[in-house]
């Protein structure tokens, strides 16, 4: 039996996103041998973009060339999407865990009457052959399955929980749908806005994450941080004293009452690891601690600890990385 | 302005989390619950706009099991909600944020309303699917992420800013929309003790779970199910690294990154 499986790519300012790739690499890894893999793109750039989200292993890729669908509304988006699910006779719709992802997921399950889990990080059949997700609950302080229960399912999968396929030669044709463009009334995004020091990537989706605590004592010794954080290609984050005291803005503070990451890497500086900061990183995948307190909680959740003066270290490490890396 | 805040409980940030004897979802046995952090910023934001735009009234709605769901109801009228409907549900955990969202839309439907404000997900499944559900069955407008929400009230109109990776969008929508707000950005208030007291009296309204599942029909039943919860495996603390000199312990941690864990960028 075929199943057929509808990937959404995302493209922000023209480019597709990995996190995009990686859903593909959800799909493929739930998928079997017979199922089919399609893809959709809305928006000017979406003939674009298309050849390399085919050929991260999609048998062919929908395209909504809609103006209007450039930046969609959630509203907008949804109908593309179920319109493009439909015609593809899909049971399974898979999307990044994106903001803009999880604001449309809901919105899609609802209308397509399937079922929709989010936050996914790994997927399997069930011995009756029903979708089993794992998916970390509570700040990624614990894990739950979730078993689908319906003959559809929206999927949205975490950012970096899964592998971007390595690209293929593919000579998937991409197909043209009609527009999606919703009437006045869903409303209009009207522009964008980078936050300060958004030139590093983004905290939610970067690989690597270097954040600075208290132990750093001033803002302006927090450039040690940023400066570790640009020779490891890192986004830079935050604890809550930090943004409290007002060194950062609050955009940088990563835990409870800030963001969620889950980084192949995450080094911690200055942070004694308060449970407020832990829900927010705990899920990262290797976790660095550097602090002088070497009875700090941070200790307990890391995978590799220095005890020893941040001043002294930090700048260390930042010329070692340099020099492993090429940086001049 | 007429303005739906929906709400939830969630156990505190300080419960000590535990699977349930079968091992397929939290153990609610001891939990403390607490109107969810996300839910206070939606709370907070109906106060803001009711005070901006005079006659305007905030009714808290929630859908879930007695007594929990009941007691963020009232924590939502001592902050300030002019009335509360309990929506309730048998189940111990409510198993599926859609069926949720689907019970929700078969309230709303009979109701009139300018804006349906939401917590943009819930501290303890994440799912942040609620809001979008709701609005697609209720055929509305939603948006999430929602930061510095205003209303024009001379254009019938909302605009705020919207979070999204790398920064903020600027966006607008025209009323009778369903908000999906980010949390902790505006500072929620406290209730006075008076006020708590008095939400202590205050009349709830109730569904029966009957009325909801009648109305729902086939829809009415879980689209998915909660078969397992797993709590990690106590790291087992840091692999130390020693050193004489800080480019020592530079050397060996980048090495540990290259060679062990692999994940040196």
């Amino acid at each position: 039996m075929t199943a057929r499986v509808l990937v959404i790519g995302e493209i922000r300012d023209g480019h597709l996103l990995a996190s995009s790739l990686e859903a593909v690499g959800a799909a493929r890894a739930c998928a079997g041998p017979s199922d089919r893999l399609e893809g959709l793109l809305v928006g000017p750039a979406a003939a674009a973009a298309s050849p390399a989200f085919a050929a991260a292993g999609l048998a062919s890729v929908a395209c909504v060339a809609d103006a209007a669908l450039e930046r969609p509304t959630p509203w907008a988006w949804s109908r593309a999407i179920v319109a493009a699910a439909t015609a593809a006779g899909a049971e399974l719709v898979i999307l990044a865990g994106t903001a803009a992802g999880r604001d449309v997921a809901g919105r899609v399950a609802a209308r397509w009457e399937a079922a929709a889990v989010t936050g996914v990080t790994a997927i399997g059949r069930a011995p009756g052959g029903r979708l089993r997700l794992s998916r970390p609950v509570f700040g990624g302080r614990a894990t739950q399955e979730v078993e689908v229960a319906a003959p559809r399912a929206v999927l949205a999968v975490r950012p970096h929980a899964f592998p971007a396929p390595a690209p293929t030669a593919s000579a998937a044709p991409a197909t043209e749908l009609p527009g999606g463009t919703g009437p006045e009334g869903d409303g209009r995004i009207l522009g964008f806005e980078h936050v300060e020091g958004g030139a590093g990537p983004d905290l939610g989706d970067a690989a690597v994450v270097v954040s600075g605590g208290r132990g750093v004592r001033a803002a302006d010794n927090f450039s040690l941080i940023e400066e570790l954080a640009r020779s490891l290609g890192a986004a830079v984050g935050a604890s809550r004293a930090v943004t409290d005291a007002g060194w950062r803005p609050v955009s940088y503070q990563v835990g409870q009452t800030g963001k969620s990451v889950t980084p192949q890497l995450y080094v911690a500086v200055g942070i004694s690891g308060a449970i407020q900061h832990l829900v927010g990183m705990v899920s990262s995948r290797v976790i660095v601690a550097i602090n002088s307190d070497a009875q700090a909680p941070i200790f307990r959740v890391a995978d590799y600890g220095i005890v020893g003066d941040l001043f002294a270290i930090v700048p260390a490490l930042t010329r070692e990385v340099r020099r492993v890396r090429g940086i001049a | 302005m007429e303005i739906v805040v929906c709400i939830k409980p969630v156990p505190d940030a300080e419960t000590r989390l535990r699977a349930n004897p079968a091992g397929t979802a939290l153990d609610g046995e001891g939990v403390k619950w607490a109107l969810a952090g996300y839910d206070e910023s939606a709370v907070e934001q109906a106060l803001l706009l009711k005070e901006a735009n005079p006659g305007s009234r905030v009714r808290a709605v929630s859908f879930g099991p007695a007594p929990r769901t009941e007691e963020v109801l009232r924590a939502a009228l001592a902050l300030g909600a002019d009335g509360a409907t309990f929506l309730e549900h048998p189940a111990e955990v409510v198993p599926d944020p859609l069926l949720a969202a689907r019970a929700v839309a078969a309230h709303l439907g009979r109701a009139t309303w300018d804006l349906v404000l939401v917590g943009k997900q819930a501290g303890d499944d994440e799912a942040g699917l609620f809001g979008g559900a709701l609005a697609e069955l209720v055929d509305a407008p939603s948006f999430g992420g929602v930061m510095a929400l205003t209303y024009d009230a001379s254009a019938r109109r909302f605009t705020f800013r919207r979070s999204v990776e790398g920064g903020a969008e600027a966006a607008e929508v025209p009323g009778r929309a369903v908000l999906a707000l980010q949390q902790a950005w505006n500072d929620p208030r406290t209730a006075k003790l008076p006020n708590i007291l008095k939400s202590r009296r205050a009349t709830i309204d109730k569904v029966a779970w009957a009325t909801t599942a009648g109305a729902l029909g086939p829809l009415g039943t879980p689209t998915t199910q909660s078969v397992g919860f797993r709590l990690p495996a106590p790291r087992s603390g840091a692999k130390m690294i020693d050193y004489r000199t800080p480019e020592e312990a530079a050397e060996k941690l980048v090495r540990l990154l290259q060679e062990e864990a692999k994940v040196f960028p």
